[in-house]
């Protein structure tokens, strides 16, 4: 050690007179740099656990983002107060998803309820899923709107399975409010006056007898496109034509009741078919409104290939209502 | 021991008054310093304390979620309806404050006393939301036109939710 050194360090020990400063000093530095630590540490501490409630949370909203529920094939039923909904649920998300209610709203009365559901998806399931719920004095007519609830929060809105564009596209087949089912149509023989043979089978329609008396059944949706839902009434002046373009002859077939049995009611009673309701229809009788059996009876007549038209009349909703629906052919032999 | 020295130390009693000084000095700088380390410790474990409460408020209220199941004005009754569900991930979601506002911001009506009810209809015990619970409140005497508003929910943390329905 240098001599000037030495000798400070010296004249620090002798002298005393500083001792209390340095001894204070010291002190209150390592005081300040304890308490800064812990201060520090306490605060970086706090803030990890912030910034991890954050991460949570960012994880969770991602999670919700990613939530791709679809409730498509929306379709309901009205009986009496109850309103059953059916829908094909898919989860085209990449993650699970719970749903927990289903909301159903009446909107013509304003009233609403809910269903539990409690169903689980995994991503890319698919569930079909039938809730019922009871909404008082509701209709077949009214319009519904629902949504499905998930466990993170997010709605599912119900997609009908019609809606208005589709509707148009499925009349186009047959140019009107209703629609007919071609793979339905069938032709029935007779198996007493005014029974049907084989009823509600019967056979498939395209190949007729000619010489036998027959009665037709067809398919038929009401698909009303233009949105007010209404229902749509077929009078007795409604029928089947069939004419064969090779001989230039026509037969007809009006409409008929017939009830379960397959028994032809002697008197029409007009058919009624609401919005999206489909029902098979029969054609059977010469006479416009009512059938009396074996004299009523109709049969094709002659051989050889023939087109049927469906000439149908009556009333849709309020308004007047008459429609052509053509293109079905048939071979008698 | 050297009796003379001591001896003369006691004699001679020009350099006690220096060094008992100086240990009175230094005890009480020790004093004060210790006085101070806990007076510092005591207010960095408030500040902590506050710190934490703080940032443990903040954490809590990240955890809420309320989830507006349906809001539905019955305008003949002149009450709203507001269907919640909590989805978040803490329990003891209460409904402090709902405010009603137009679609510009524009405060309509505030209510502060708010009943919780189950789905069933029957008033929640606790008057709030554990994880997953569902519940609704009504706001009565509320007169809105046929308009486009918002309801502000405000949670008893201080989260808020909002959710626009058309009266």
């Amino acid at each position: 050690m240098p001599l000037s050194l030495r000798k400070k360090s010296r004249k620090l020990k002798n002298n005393s007179k500083g001792f209390s400063s340095v001894i204070g000093t010291t002190f209150m530095v390592l005081v300040m740099i304890f308490l800064g630590t812990s201060v520090f540490l306490w605060t970086l501490s706090q803030n990890t656990l912030y910034n991890e409630a954050v991460r949570t949370r960012n994880q969770e909203e991602t999670d919700r983002l990613s939530e791709g529920v679809i409730a498509l094939g929306g379709n309901y039923s009205v009986s009496e107060d109850s309103v059953t909904v059916l829908a094909i649920l898919k989860n085209a998300g990449s993650v699970t998803a719970k749903l927990t209610n289903l909301w159903v709203i009446d909107t013509n009365q304003s009233k609403y309820t809910y269903e539990p559901v409690n169903l689980n998806l995994n991503p890319g399931d698919i569930e079909p899923v039938s809730c019922t719920v009871t909404i008082p004095n509701t209709h077949a007519n009214n319009t519904f709107v629902s949504w499905f609830v998930t466990a993170r929060g997010n709605t599912v809105p119900l997609e009908r399975e019609l809606e208005e564009g589709v509707v148009v596209a499925e009349v186009a087949q047959g140019i009107g409010y209703l629609a007919m089912d071609f793979d339905k149509f069938k032709y029935f023989e007779y198996a007493s006056a005014y029974g049907l043979k084989d009823f509600p089978t019967g056979s498939g329609g395209y190949n007729v007898p000619a010489a036998e008396h027959v009665a037709f059944g067809v398919k038929l949706t009401n698909y009303d496109p233009s949105g007010r839902k209404r229902s749509l009434t077929l009078n007795s002046h409604s029928l089947i034509w069939m004419y064969f373009p090779t001989i230039g002859k026509k037969v007809v077939w009006q409409i008929v009741s017939v009830d379960v049995n397959g028994t032809v009611q002697p008197t029409y009673s007009p058919t009624t078919l609401a919005y999206q309701e489909t029902a098979t229809v029969y054609f059977a009788s010469a006479s416009d409104g009512s059938f009396s059996g074996t004299n009523d009876k109709v049969k094709p007549g002659s051989g050889g290939p023939a087109a049927i038209n469906l000439l149908l009349l009556g009333t849709i909703g309020s308004d007047e209502y008459g429609q052509n629906i053509p293109f079905v052919s048939v071979y008698c032999s | 021991m050297d009796l003379r020295k001591v001896w003369k130390l006691l004699r001679g009693r020009r350099a006690v008054s220096a060094a008992i000084s100086n240990v009175i000095l230094t005890g009480a700088v020790i004093a004060v310093s210790f006085v101070v380390l806990t007076w510092t410790q005591y207010r960095s474990s408030a500040y902590n304390e506050e710190y934490s409460e703080v940032m443990n408020a903040d954490i809590a209220r990240l955890k809420e979620r309320l989830a507006f199941e349906y809001v539905f004005y019955n305008q003949s009754e002149s009450k709203l309806l507001v269907y919640l569900m909590n989805c978040g991930t803490i329990n003891d979601t209460t409904v402090k404050t709902v405010y009603v506002t137009t679609d510009i911001g524009e405060v309509k009506e505030v209510f502060s006393d708010i009943n919780l009810m189950d789905f069933s209809d029957v008033e929640i015990a606790d008057q709030d939301l554990d994880k997953g619970e569902e519940g609704y409140f009504v706001l009565s005497s509320l007169i809105l036109n046929p308009d486009s508003y918002s309801v502000r929910v405000v949670t008893g943390r201080g989260s808020t939710f909002d959710h626009a329905f058309v009266a």
